[in-house]
């Protein structure tokens, strides 16, 4: 396994479009690290940079000390595994994940030692003989995994390998991959746009949008601290409500409620009295009160078993609150709500006040 | 050869197609093709055109069919296809001493002169046709036999 680093990636299209913006990471040998961001935010560009399916338009990629910027893919020793599999359909599972090696010209008996490693640690021995057609989906996407994990590579690149997969077989495949990178140690660079894959999976999280990153930090940094308005509203679910507010004598003036400050919190803003800042918080965080100074005009009441989504309107904005109780509020209803826990965004740069 | 180094080998059957047995018998069909389209390009007098070419093409056409047929069959390790394979070998050896043989023994009248139905050379290159053909079909056959028990054999022993 191998460390990785990537310093000031930039990808200009031949449209002149730039993909990504000067993107630096440094990744630690056997670390997981996940890209998330929404679509075109340039996460899958910046792992096709990686694999060198995607020139490097300036900067610098290394891979254990070597610079392989210019390197052609094949020699990199990268392995991808793809959203659709790319599997051989006229293989069978064995010939499948035997492929790579085979092209090396490695000898049949070491091959075959190596697929059978791969196939036990997959539980894909009694899959061996048969075509991807004959698999499930989440079964070819391990096969996928194993024609990476023969080659012994020194990264791993996942570019969404569960997209494909039901909600079920996806929460599956994914304690799957959790598991083989622990067994493996292997270093993985990991791209989705599902922050639940994420935050499960990461060591750590690159947050991205419009080709620029947003955050890199563990998945608890950026839940509990997210560095600005995009990543406080990507990461978490149901996302983070935002209040409009304006920081005036010790609380935060919102349409329809105000937040009163606590002394710590007023120190925090002491330069912002007077400005207009976002206030943000998380579901989890609106907790039901009969004297809580926001009341919220239910509009749905969502019970998922262990806890509820009540949606509502608060002054104009859209408000969700998650309430730890099985909750029947109806339609029209109006409950009264207070926050326990509240991020506080500059509304000018959208960076997170600390 | 180590015992591990065997054992990986015979585990790899399982796993792994027959190419080589499947390979030689498409050879067999190669050269089977060699051996036909130069005896029925042949155009010496009116020697050829009997019921025995008539016969001939219809035995090319079983021998395409079976060891066709065959190289799929050995490939998925068939007992029964190897087997078919050194009978259908052993018939391209038989095959020699039909039309080839006697076409070279025999002289027909072609104008004032009489010349043998096939030339020298013409007889050389349709006997290595076919014994080349005949060769690749048995060697075909034997290693899809020697294939096939192995891995009956290490089945039946994984079973046990």
């Amino acid at each position: 396994m191998a460390s990785l680093s990537l310093s000031n990636l930039n990808k200009i299209y031949d449209n002149n479009v730039q993909a990504v913006f000067d993107f630096n990471l440094d990744v630690k040998d056997g670390e997981l690290i996940v890209l998330v961001g929404p679509s075109g935010c340039g996460k899958s560009t910046t792992l096709r940079m990686v694999a060198g399916l995607e020139d490097i338009t300036s900067g610098q990629l290394i891979i254990d000390g070597k610079d392989v910027t210019q390197m052609p893919a094949k020699d990199r020793d990268i392995a991808m595994v793809f959203q659709n599999y790319a599997l051989y359909a006229h293989m069978t599972v064995y010939e499948n994940m035997a492929f790579s090696l085979t092209l090396r010209k490695e000898d049949p008996n070491v091959i075959h030692e190596k697929v059978l490693a791969a196939a036990e640690i997959l539980g894909l021995t009694d899959q061996l003989n048969k075509k991807p057609r004959q698999l499930s989906g989440g079964q070819r996407q391990r096969v996928a995994m194993g024609r990476a994990i023969v080659r012994k590579p020194k990264v791993f690149l996942f570019d969404e390998p569960l997209s494909n997969l039901d909600a079920k077989l996806r929460g599956a495949t994914r304690r799957e991959i959790l598991l083989l990178h622990k067994r493996l140690g292997a270093t993985m660079l990991y791209v989705t746009h599902d922050q639940t894959e994420a935050l499960t999976l990461a060591d750590r999280i690159v947050c991205m949008s419009m080709g620029y990153v947003q955050q890199i930090g563990t998945p608890l940094e950026l839940y509990d601290t997210p560095a600005n308005v995009f990543v406080a509203s990507f990461i978490g679910l149901p996302p983070m409500n935002m209040f409009d507010g304006v920081v005036e004598g010790g609380q935060i003036t919102c349409q329809g409620f105000a937040y009163p400050l606590s002394e710590s919190e007023r120190e925090l803003l002491r330069e912002h009295e007077g400005k207009a800042v976002i206030l943000g918080v998380r579901p989890e965080n609106v907790v039901p009160d009969d004297e809580g100074y926001l009341e919220m005009d239910v509009t749905l009441n969502e019970n998922l078993g262990q806890n509820t989504l009540v949606h509502g309107n608060v002054g104009g904005h859209r408000t969700t609150a998650k309430v730890r109780d099985w909750c029947s509020y109806r339609k029209g209803d109006r409950v009264r709500f207070s926050f326990n826990r509240v991020h506080f965004f500059d509304k000018e740069t959208t960076n997170a006040i600390r | 050869m180590n015992r591990d180094l065997k054992l990986i080998k015979k585990d790899r059957l399982r796993y792994t197609k027959n190419k080589l047995s499947s390979t030689l018998a498409i050879l067999a069909i190669v050269f089977d093709c060699l051996y036909f389209v130069s005896i029925y390009s042949s155009d010496v007098g009116n020697y050829f055109y009997n019921y025995i070419i008539g016969a001939s093409v219809v035995y090319n056409l079983l021998f395409l069919l079976c060891t066709f047929l065959s190289s799929e069959g050995v490939k998925s390790y068939k007992l029964n296809y190897a087997t078919l394979l050194i009978g259908v070998g052993v018939m391209q050896i038989v095959r020699i001493f039909y039309i080839p043989l006697k076409a070279h023994s025999e002289l027909v009248k072609v104008g004032t002169e009489n010349i043998p139905a096939m030339a020298n050379g013409q007889f050389t290159y349709v006997v290595i046709c076919l014994c080349l053909s005949a060769a690749a079909c048995i060697a075909s056959g034997a290693i899809g036999i020697y294939k096939s028990v192995t891995l009956k054999r290490y089945q039946e022993s994984l079973k046990a």
